[in-house]
């Protein structure tokens, strides 16, 4: 396998971007879903009068699971056409091996999540960008949202540990990189049911994915266990260990007083996981059968 | 008898559908085989079998004495043209076939060029793909297929929207090809084109392979 057959196969892949209407359809979509998602915090500096630093739209929205949760679901429409295969891919398949091609593949689902994820922190900062400023502190609208108890009521995470223990820069780089590990872990398991049992499965297992995530709350976890509410505590551990969708929510992390993941754990996770669908897509591709567009007869 | 390809007892199923039924059959070396067939009639299936892109659920395929999808992925030393070859539209198709050409670096601009002429085309047209005709697409995609000077080569429907004149020339091409000691399969609907160049000749028909033309 040699890198320069594996970058050829993801540039091959970038280049179907050209003028292709999903793709664009995509983008817009998260731009119009950032703009929603992120028009309470935007509102309430308003509402306020107050500034906001430029990252801050992008913290307090994808500080939380649900928001983390629909951004992550429109990767299922950039990856439609997963397992990348068009008329022009038998040409580079006669020329490489299968390993080589799924490389590429990998590489070209880690570098796309990637743009998207950039993507999305630039719509959400375009959003604040009027009233917003550049340096590295809080914000009065941080400062009222998270110590008045009003970021709670607009169903805001802007929480006293995130103001007090980070700065906005150092939490938009740790939240953007859960996002993007979910992303990639997301994109990846359905890469490997795409190879293993066909389009349908790919998607269906990135629904199952999600739903797992969104069902899985300490609530859910106190009511199958009947747990008593004083060790609500424990179910909530118990989500933010064993919950994808907790372990990319920057909250749902240890910052030293509890039992929930730290962050290099949840990074490490997320690594694992993605490593483990790379090589069962290695795996699956060697009884892969390559059905191409119009070759039919 | 020098075997270019040899297909052992092959059958191929999709879900509950066996669409190869046993197909068992030697190519030659040097020669043209011809393989006509319905749509739908599996030849396509056989076609993809050869060239690795399907494994078959029972048998054998081996080309050059490698077994594929054992011994080798793809089989190495191979061109090849499908019914509708895929290019990158925004590009011109030299670009295309130099891209095509770095994956394995077997060839360098010389060659592209001298591929392209030999299809008919002009390596130093800039105009992009996307603006090709199907004739023109279909002469890049032989290009394709012979640049590299592969000893096998795999040519399913490759006169597919050429006109009367293209299909005149790119004949006169898979016979020199031949003439060079290439071994060519070759699908069609076309029954001038199996009787004008093909050696041997098979029939596929719902997934049984018969001869019905020996040299």
């Amino acid at each position: 396998m040699k890198l320069k057959q594996v970058l050829a196969v993801t540039t091959y892949d970038f280049r179907q971007w050209h003028r292709n209407p999903r793709i664009v359809v995509t983008f817009c979509l998260a731009f119009i879903l950032c703009f929603l998602l992120s028009d309470k915090a935007v509102k309430f500096a308003k509402e306020y009068d107050t500034t906001m630093q430029i990252v801050e739209a992008f913290v307090w929205t994808f500080g939380d699971s649900n928001s983390i949760l629909l951004s992550s679901l429109l990767l299922v429409l950039l990856f439609a056409d997963m397992p990348f295969i068009g008329s022009g891919t038998p040409f580079y398949l006669m020329r490489i091996d299968r390993r080589t091609w799924l490389t590429g593949q990998a590489l070209y689902i880690a570098g796309a999540t990637l743009l998207y994820m950039i993507f999305v922190l630039s719509a959400t900062s375009i959003v604040c960008m009027r009233q917003s400023f550049v340096g590295n502190m809080w914000s009065e609208t941080a400062a009222i949202l998270g110590y008045s108890g009003a970021g709670q009521a607009v169903a805001l995470p802007a929480l006293v540990k995130t103001l007090e223990m980070s700065t906005p820069y150092e939490s938009m780089a740790i939240i953007f990189a859960l996002m993007l590990l979910y992303a990639m872990l997301m994109a990846f398991i359905m890469l490997v049911f795409n190879l293993a049992k066909g389009q349908l499965a790919g998607v269906v297992s990135v629904f199952v994915f999600s739903l797992f995530g969104f069902l899985l709350n300490p609530q859910t976890i106190k009511t199958l266990f009947q747990l008593p509410d004083e060790l609500m505590y424990k179910a909530n551990v118990a989500v933010g260990w064993l919950s994808p969708l907790n372990q990319a929510t920057l909250h749902m992390h240890n910052f030293g007083y509890d039992l929930l993941p730290r962050l290099w754990q949840s990074y490490a996770v997320f690594g694992c996981l993605i490593m483990v669908c790379y090589f069962l897509a290695l795996r699956a591709i060697r009884h892969y059968n390559f059905n191409f567009v119009g070759t039919e007869g | 008898m020098n075997i270019a390809v040899r297909v052992q007892n092959v059958s191929k199923d999709f879900g509950q559908e066996r669409v190869l039924k046993n197909v068992t059959r030697d190519f030659e070396t040097g020669k043209i085989h011809g393989i006509v067939g319905n749509n739908g009639s599996g030849k396509t299936v056989l076609m993809k079998c050869i060239c690795g892109f399907l494994l078959p659920t029972e048998g054998k395929v081996i080309v050059n004495g490698k077994r594929v999808g054992k011994d080798v992925d793809f089989p190495p030393d191979l061109g090849l043209i499908i019914e509708t070859p895929g290019f990158l539209p925004q590009m011109s198709g030299a670009r295309n076939l130099e891209i095509l050409a770095s994956l394995n670096r077997k060839i360098g601009l010389k060659e592209i060029a001298a591929a392209i002429r030999r299809v008919g085309l002009d390596p130093l047209l800039k105009k992009p793909v996307g603006k090709y005709s199907l004739g023109m697409r279909q002469r890049l995609g032989i290009a394709q297929a012979i640049m590299e000077d592969p000893a096998l080569l795999v040519l399913d429907e490759p006169l597919n929207g050429l006109d009367k004149h293209g299909v005149l020339e790119m004949r006169t091409l898979i016979k020199d090809l031949r003439s060079e000691g290439k071994t060519i399969l070759l699908a069609s609907h076309n029954q001038g084109d199996i009787d004008e160049l093909c050696d041997t000749v098979c029939e596929m028909d719902a997934g049984v392979l018969t001869v019905i033309r020996e040299e």
